[in-house]
């Protein structure tokens, strides 16, 4: 089975010029994830998603390949956090993107799997070859229906 | 590159070695410092030439080499390795923090002392790889620019880095090259570099220092920080603490103990690395032994390698005896000028090339000295002036010293980048001030 026959087709997608706080309002009503980013063309530039929420949340100095591994001195409460948060809520979603490994139309089933286990995430973009345009996305729900769903 | 080397190798049938070795130093150089290729690789493979050109035979080529310098910077590599899991960096920026109440002028004076004495006793680099993530926490908790306390931090780790024998490659090969000890270094330098510390950081109050502040809310959430569980592993913290202390009252007994340095840092590389394995498992010491080891900085060690090869290479052609002849013709061999000349010849050069060839090379000439200022002992004030300068020097641009590439790195990374140009309009001239100081000190104790 293809990407295409297990994708969603019309998922839900931001524009990069949306705001965090935008984004965190659709995360949290539609329970989702993983929001793709799009441009005017409707190319994916990458996914915005609870883990983009996470870094914002953190300080920076946190988040540097380099940086602090152990973080257990800081002793900063939920509202701290949350004032942080709140200040980068207007920023531009398109600073705060993951890059994810995406599939094409063809890509096979099992391929797709091994996208979601390697890149330890939920949803993989399907995206056309030569355009670049999303095409739709696949999440970790869709492949266990397709799984297991439609043969009880 | 490749046109050049077949070229030597036609001037070597019959013609002089002393060209070819030149050709092949120079290059060395040159492609060292346009960072087009890993300098490793090239300083090995000018080392090979070296041989295979007929320079030099193996033998006389790994004669050249200094164990003693390549033992000392792999056994304090693995040393840091294991203490830096620890997390006693942390502590100490965070415990320094505190005593000074989070105020802002407060924490960049003592964040640079602890950065300053680290570097003097463990390598630069490694310092600032530890303390600059959580200086840039505290600052992002503070909400003041980051900059001026990394800028601070390059300058307190190269000048704390001069103050001994371990602290900046430059001193470890000078100690090795001339026996000088860790307390000869301790008692000649430390002292112009405590002064040379504290004068720097008046500029950097007047420029920066004076205009930064915080609010007593952020000051507080950053007193609330506790230290202590910044320590991931309290045995291994007691067991790094006594290695090191063994290991420094090693450097310091060395001459009385009849030992050399690499002798003292491999020893406690090899304690620490039994102490931290004591009791597990054969597959899970492999483990940790293999990691220790992988953080040595292989490239270093390697680029040292071939190197000493090289400088060995071109020594043995007479070529640093005729330069060091120039260099006396033009001082008129008094000892005050030819320092003068090392000195600010170091410091300039360093600014701008890697100080580790140019001390390389500046060893063997100094040394064809000897005979015109009274033997080896007279060369004294010599190699502190190539110390200081060198060192220092280091502090003049962004690509001085590789401390200052690793602090740039994290800036660039936090969106607060240390621009080049920018960097050095403010870094050169306080760099000059340390010399000056340098000079003042060397004139009035040895000259």
């Amino acid at each position: 089975m293809k990407a295409k026959l297990i994708m969603n087709p019309h998922p839900m997608t931001l524009r990069p010029t949306d705001t965090v706080a935008t984004a965190a309002d659709r995360i949290l009503k539609h329970h989702l994830r993983h929001l793709p980013v799009v441009d005017e063309q409707g190319r994916y530039l990458g996914t915005f998603s609870v883990y983009s929420l996470l870094k914002l949340t953190l300080p920076k100095a946190v988040l540097d390949k380099h940086g602090l591994h152990n973080v257990s001195f800081v002793t900063e409460n939920v509202e701290d956090l949350a004032q942080r948060l709140g200040g980068r809520r207007d920023e531009p979603v398109k600073n705060w993107l993951n890059i994810h490994e995406v599939a094409h139309p063809d890509t096979p089933a099992m391929e797709v799997m091994l996208l979601m286990l390697h890149g330890r995430t939920t949803s993989v973009p399907v995206v056309n070859k030569t355009s670049g345009r999303l095409e739709g996305i696949i999440s970790f729900w869709d492949v266990l229906e397709k799984l297991i769903g439609e043969n009880p | 590159m490749h046109g050049s080397s077949e070229a030597a190798s036609a001037v070597l049938f019959g013609l002089n070695p002393m060209w070819v070795a030149a050709i092949l130093f120079a290059l060395t150089y040159v492609v060292v410092m346009t960072e087009k290729i890993n300098r490793a690789i090239v300083s090995l493979l000018a080392a090979g030439l070296m041989i295979v050109l007929g320079i030099l035979n193996q033998e006389t080529a790994i004669r050249g080499i200094d164990f003693n310098t390549i033992g000392l910077l792999i056994g304090m590599m693995v040393i840091v390795a294991i203490t830096r899991q620890s997390g006693i960096f942390q502590f100490l920026a965070i415990w320094a923090t505190k005593k000074v109440d989070a105020r802002p002028w407060g924490i960049l004076v003592t964040i640079s002392l602890v950065t300053a004495v680290t570097s003097a006793l463990l390598d630069n680099v490694t310092t600032v790889l530890l303390v600059v993530p959580v200086t840039l926490l505290i600052t992002e908790e503070l909400k003041v620019k980051p900059y001026p306390y990394l800028f601070a931090m390059i300058f307190s780790s190269n000048i704390g880095g001069t103050a001994t024998l371990i602290g900046d490659p430059p001193n470890i090969m000078i100690g090795s090259a001339t026996g000088l000890t860790f307390n000869d270094f301790a008692y000649n330098l430390t002292p112009v570099v405590i002064a040379i510390l504290a004068v720097t950081l008046i500029p950097i109050y007047f420029i920066w220092g004076r205009h930064l502040r915080a609010t007593p809310e952020d000051c507080q959430r950053v007193m609330q920080f506790n230290e202590h569980d910044a320590i991931t592993d309290r045995r291994l913290l007691k067991q790094c603490l006594l290695v090191i202390g063994l290991v420094v009252a090693g450097f310091v007994f060395a001459r009385f103990l009849g030992l050399e340095a690499a002798t003292v840092a491999l020893t406690g590389a090899a304690l620490l690395l039994l102490l931290a394995n004591f009791g597990h498992d054969a597959e899970h010491q492999s483990k940790h032994v293999l990691e220790a080891f992988n953080e040595v900085e292989w490239i270093t060690i390697f680029f040292f390698v071939g190197l000493f090869i090289v400088v060995h290479g071109v020594d043995g052609t007479g070529l640093l005896k005729l330069l060091a002849d120039k260099m006396l013709a033009l001082t008129g061999g008094d000892l005050t000028a030819t320092a003068m000349v090392i000195l600010w010849s170091s410091a300039i050069l360093s600014a701008i090339i890697d100080n580790i060839p140019f001390v390389a090379t500046m060893i063997p000439l100094i040394k064809a000295m000897a005979p015109t200022f009274g033997g080896p002992e007279g060369l004294l004030p010599l190699w502190w002036a190539l110390a200081l300068g060198a060192c220092l020097g280091g502090n003049g641009t962004l690509i001085g010293a590789s401390a200052n590439l690793v602090v740039a790195g994290f800036a660039e990374r936090a969106g607060q980048p240390i621009r080049f140009v920018q960097y050095t309009l403010i870094a050169f001239p306080i760099m000059l001030l340390s010399i000056v100081i340098s000079m003042g000190y060397l004139y009035w104790r040895y000259l």
